[in-house]
């Protein structure tokens, strides 16, 4: 028996194969996509919150998907950077909608009396190790629709592990 | 001998000789087993839309055309290859509401720098990293980057690449571009897109750098 004959025989077989590894694949990846992710996070801008690396977190991805205006101010959230539309990046939702901002408190990357108002449908966001972040200070109000989703838990290691709670106390609303 | 695992079996085996014997049955579930390539099809590949709103006019939904336009959309070149050139036109997700997809034009890539017009703010804009300056084809009906600047290619979903129906404006888009006008029945319309792309030109300085 040659090797072609082999093949032939089997070929229905194997390509049946693929086309199931393939499919079996892809739901993973759109569930991964959609619903919920186990993600590596690495870089120090938000650093007490995230070490720099070798940590898991768990991102939901369905939330930001249905309902965007749900996020909160305080809830970390994964977006598409808006310099790279290759990377993906993680950072602290600091002002909503209509808020005015004060862009940088510290005056290093901009004047300190300089504010904005966050534009409709768009996030103000911020790392949490300020020193070492790149982000809106740099690049400006993120649009909604470039955000992933939002981190729920750390998972790994198992001795830090603990879900993401909101540390936002409102001090007074504006209506 | 019945261990509880052999009568799962029993009722697993049971199930699909169940599911089996009933085509309409069998069909949605291997529907459903095979969805995520189909989805991954629509997700990385093409999709077929139509086209509503006048914001593109007349390369899409002409005065003289009844209803609206389907159209081809192209996510390889967008989601897998990330190519991004003048001229070409785009599906973006609207900025300012995550929920609303936008058609318009790209004009200008990062670097270059756009002439705006009336509603924006600054009259000259260098296009920052990452980012694309996009334009509807009808300057008084559109929501473009003249009123919310430049938009990041993160929010770039898909590419317009064939309009399908209606039939008589069946072609790729951006075909004209690459000859000048024949004599012929749609002359006009076709000098008048090869004016236009002039003017749009006109504005734009590039970016000699890429």
């Amino acid at each position: 028996m040659t090797w072609r004959s082999a093949f032939t025989r089997h070929a229905g077989k194997y390509t049946v194969t693929a086309f199931k590894l393939t499919n079996f694949a892809f739901a993973i990846h759109f569930f991964a996509e959609y619903v919920a992710a186990i993600e590596y996070p690495s870089g120090p801008s938000m650093l007490p919150t995230i070490s720099a690396e070798g940590e898991l977190v768990l991102d939901n991805k369905l939330v930001c998907r249905l309902f965007p205006e749900r996020l909160q101010r305080g809830d970390i959230v994964t977006f598409v950077s808006p310099l790279d539309p290759q990377r993906v990046i993680c950072k602290r939702i600091l002002g909503l909608p209509g808020d005015t901002i004060c862009v940088d408190p510290t005056g290093e990357k901009a004047p300190s009396t300089e504010h904005v108002i966050v534009p409709a449908g768009h996030f103000w966001v911020g790392g949490d190790n300020a020193a070492w972040s790149r982000d809106s200070r740099d690049y400006g109000p993120i649009p909604m629709a470039l955000v992933k989703g939002r981190l729920v838990a750390k998972i790994w290691p198992l001795r830090s592990a603990a879900v993401f709670r909101n540390p936002s106390t409102p001090i007074s609303y504006t209506p | 001998m019945s261990t509880p695992f052999s009568r799962l079996r029993e009722i697993l085996k049971a199930s699909k000789q169940y599911v089996r014997d009933r085509p309409p049955l069998k069909w949605t579930f291997r529907a459903l087993y095979w969805s995520p390539l189909c989805i991954a099809f629509a997700h990385y590949g093409y999709t077929i839309k139509y086209v509503c709103g006048r914001s593109m006019q007349p390369t899409f939904n002409p005065d003289s055309s009844a209803g609206r336009d389907l159209v081809l959309f192209d996510r390889v070149s967008t989601k897998i290859r990330h190519e991004y050139r003048r001229d070409d036109v785009v599906a973006i997700r609207s900025p300012i509401n995550p929920r609303l997809e936008l058609v318009k034009r790209i004009i200008a890539l990062p670097g270059d720098t756009v002439k705006t017009l009336p509603p924006y703010p600054i009259e000259e804009v260098v296009v920052p990293p990452g980012h694309v300056w996009v334009e509807g084809d009808e300057p008084f009906r559109s929501e473009d980057s003249n009123w919310f600047g430049p938009v990041s290619q993160g929010l770039i979903d898909s590419k317009l690449t064939y309009i399908l129906l209606p039939w008589d404006r069946f072609g790729p888009l951006n075909g004209v571009f690459e000859r000048t006008p024949q004599r012929g029945r749609n002359w006009s319309e076709q000098s008048a897109e090869t004016l236009r792309k002039k003017k749009r030109e006109a504005r734009v300085t590039r970016n000699t750098e890429r």
